[in-house]
């Protein structure tokens, strides 16, 4: 009875939340600079969740979901601007390789583990880079492709951001319901259990191999939507910025900040860590561009030292903790 | 002939620097099972350091790591006591992210500092070359490579004939029979962590010279501090030299051979193979790689 009370509630809020998400956008329709940081808030929000099914569910710390991105980015991008492909086919295509190239980075460091495969991650992000660099005739070299700015629905370049925000916005859900179902699926399941205890969830009869590959093979492919979204938006992709280790970073540490393994803690992360940045450039002006990145980077130890499981899960052990008090009292 | 003689030259000198950046890492790995994933960022203070010592003081970059070297070992004993020491046999999350969330702060701690603008020291020693026969030796690289040996060398006789050095391999080898034999785990580590950060000041304050100071110059290096312990095997100090020298002459080799472009994408395909084929590394302990895990 309870239960279905909290539910009902619950379901309740959540609509609220919909309708406001789906309203807000109109309500700053002329404020570039509002819209901006919420458009990149549900992108970061998709990523960090895109990150968060091999790094939060499965525990494998990946340092190199750029690599990822930078696939989606670049594939839609080239078959965009050298033949005429529309990005929405280009998102798929991108999609499709990031996920094959996943699952043959699953394969390759089924062994690793730990900081081990967060350094082969590091690696072959670093390869991608350079080749991303030398591989002129295609890649267009270290200058980067810009996206021609022709506005319509069908090169998925639009003239008002609104779109974009419900595009990301979009994204953002499907990756949430899919977190969601990681929570109470068997798939998300046999992910966790590998990832506490290897051991015992091998000799329950899981087939580790299989989980391991499936979950490198979404969370890639979701991750080169992201990439081509974000290439879509911002107009251009580098080498410099797609395959870095600091977007690989940014990805990974908005996740942990929010809460790995839960559904809302990455979007918590993604907002959190845009809002900061965004607040930051706006009162510190564009030199002191390094304090964000100080003030994140010292955010992340702080939270991994003291609340290693995340703000979210934190704040609801905290209110838990809160509301028994009081019924004891 | 004297084409590959200069080349196998150069890049063992290059070795010898390289050497000297990844010791540190490879100790404290051996040591506490922790990847340093701020290494990088250290040298790059370090370097800082000697850069600043000269601009400011006109101290020559060789006496300044008489100076830079205890500023890090200190900054190594305090990053220990405040955050290092805090992850030790927690989860990789923690491990990982603690010093990822370190160098990030660090990287733009500096870039906050110093900007990003690339600094390199205007003194002779720079462009100093020797001539031997048809052979060219940079002045500066060599001194790296001759301090590399000698602190490789200082190094072994402190880890191997020492009662701390020997309490360090104890600690190394099982953290709980060490305890009991009496040696305070905690002091050990935070030891070995402030001197593989020291050496960082020995290896900036040499490299100065050579290469420009910037806030992601660790980056660079650090990434080839993981393919030259990955290659001798973590937390393998020999492994370590051999690996140093062998990326050293890899670079420079595939940097004439294929091209200089190309020449980071040949070591990082050889870093990704041996991680996937032998994780030990060619000197690693049997079963390190595993036991990363616990």
């Amino acid at each position: 009875m309870m239960q279905r009370l909290v539910n009902s509630k619950g379901k309740r809020n959540g609509l609220v939340g919909i309708l406001l998400l789906l309203v807000l956008p109109l309500l700053f329709q002329d404020q570039a600079f509002i819209l901006d940081t919420m458009i990149l808030m549900a992108l970061w929000g998709f990523v960090a969740c895109s990150w968060n099914i091999v790094g939060g569910y499965g525990g494998l710390l990946s340092l190199g979901h750029a690599a990822f991105f930078g696939i989606g980015a670049y594939t839609s991008t080239i078959l965009f601007v050298d033949y005429w492909v529309s990005p929405w086919i280009g998102m798929i295509v991108g999609a499709l390789l990031a996920g094959l190239f996943g699952l043959f980075i699953g394969i390759v460091t089924l062994r690793l583990h730990g900081p081990f495969f967060s350094l082969c991650t590091i690696a072959v992000t670093e390869v991608l880079m350079i080749i991303a660099i030398n591989w002129q005739e295609v890649t267009h070299g270290s200058a980067g492709i810009p996206v021609p700015y022709r506005p319509g629905f069908i090169n998925m370049v639009f003239d008002n951001r609104v779109t974009y925000f419900y595009l990301a916005l979009g994204l953002l859900a499907i990756v949430y319901f899919l977190s969601l179902w990681l929570n109470r699926s068997h798939f998300g399941y046999y992910l966790v259990g590998l990832r506490e205890n290897e051991q015992a969830a091998l000799a329950l009869g899981i087939n580790g191999v299989k989980v391991r590959l499936i979950a490198m093979t979404i969370s890639s492919a979701l991750t080169a939507v992201g990439g081509t979204f974000y290439a879509q938006y911002v107009g251009i992709v580098e080498p410099f910025h797609e395959f870095s280790f600091h977007l690989s970073a940014q990805i990974a540490l908005m996740a942990i900040i929010g809460g790995i393994g839960t559904a809302g803690g990455p979007i918590f992360g993604a907002i959190l860590i845009t809002l900061l940045g965004t607040l930051l450039r706006a009162t510190l002006g564009g030199a002191h561009g390094g304090i964000q990145a100080l003030v994140y980077g010292l955010l992340l130890v702080i939270v991994v030292l003291f609340i290693p499981q995340g703000i979210v899960p934190w704040f609801k052990q905290v209110v838990a903790k809160r509301k028994k008090g009081v019924v004891h009292v | 002939m004297d084409i590959f003689l200069q080349l196998l030259i150069s890049g063992i000198l290059l070795g010898g620097v390289y050497v000297l950046v990844s010791i540190g890492l490879t100790l404290v790995f051996g040591v506490m099972k922790i990847v340093n994933f701020a290494h990088g960022d250290f040298l790059m203070l370090g370097m800082f350091g000697a850069f600043f010592l000269y601009q400011l003081f006109g101290l020559n970059p060789y006496l300044s790591l008489l100076i830079v070297t205890p500023a890090l070992f200190i900054l190594g004993l305090i990053i220990y006591k405040t955050i290092v020491g805090r992850t030790i046999s927690r989860p990789h999350v923690v491990q990982i992210f603690s010093f990822i969330g370190l160098s990030v702060a660090f990287q733009n701690m500096a870039l906050v500092l110093f900007s990003a603008d690339f600094r390199s020291i205007n003194h002779p020693v720079s462009t100093k070359v020797i001539h031997m026969g048809p052979i060219h030796i940079s002045f500066p690289s060599f001194i790296a490579f001759i301090v590399a040996g000698i602190i490789t060398i200082l190094l072994f006789i402190f880890l191997y004939y020492t009662y701390t050095g020997k309490a360090i391999r104890a600690a190394a080898q099982d953290r709980f029979a060490a305890t009991l034999m009496g040696v305070s785990i905690q002091k050990i580590y935070a030891l070995t962590f402030g001197i593989g950060i020291g050496i960082l000041g020995i290896a900036g304050s040499l490299m100065v010279p050579i290469y420009s100071v910037y806030p992601t110059v660790g980056e660079q290096f650090v990434l080839i501090a993981f393919v030259v312990v990955v290659l001798g095997g973590l937390g393998s100090l020999p492994g370590a030299v051999v690996g140093g020298l062998l990326i050293g002459l890899i670079e420079t080799m595939s940097s004439y051979f294929i091209a200089p472009s190309m020449k980071q994408l040949v070591y990082f395909c050889v870093f990704i193979l041996i991680l996937i084929l032998r994780p030990n590394g060619l000197f690693g302990k049997e079963g390190a790689a595993e036991e990363a895990l616990e």
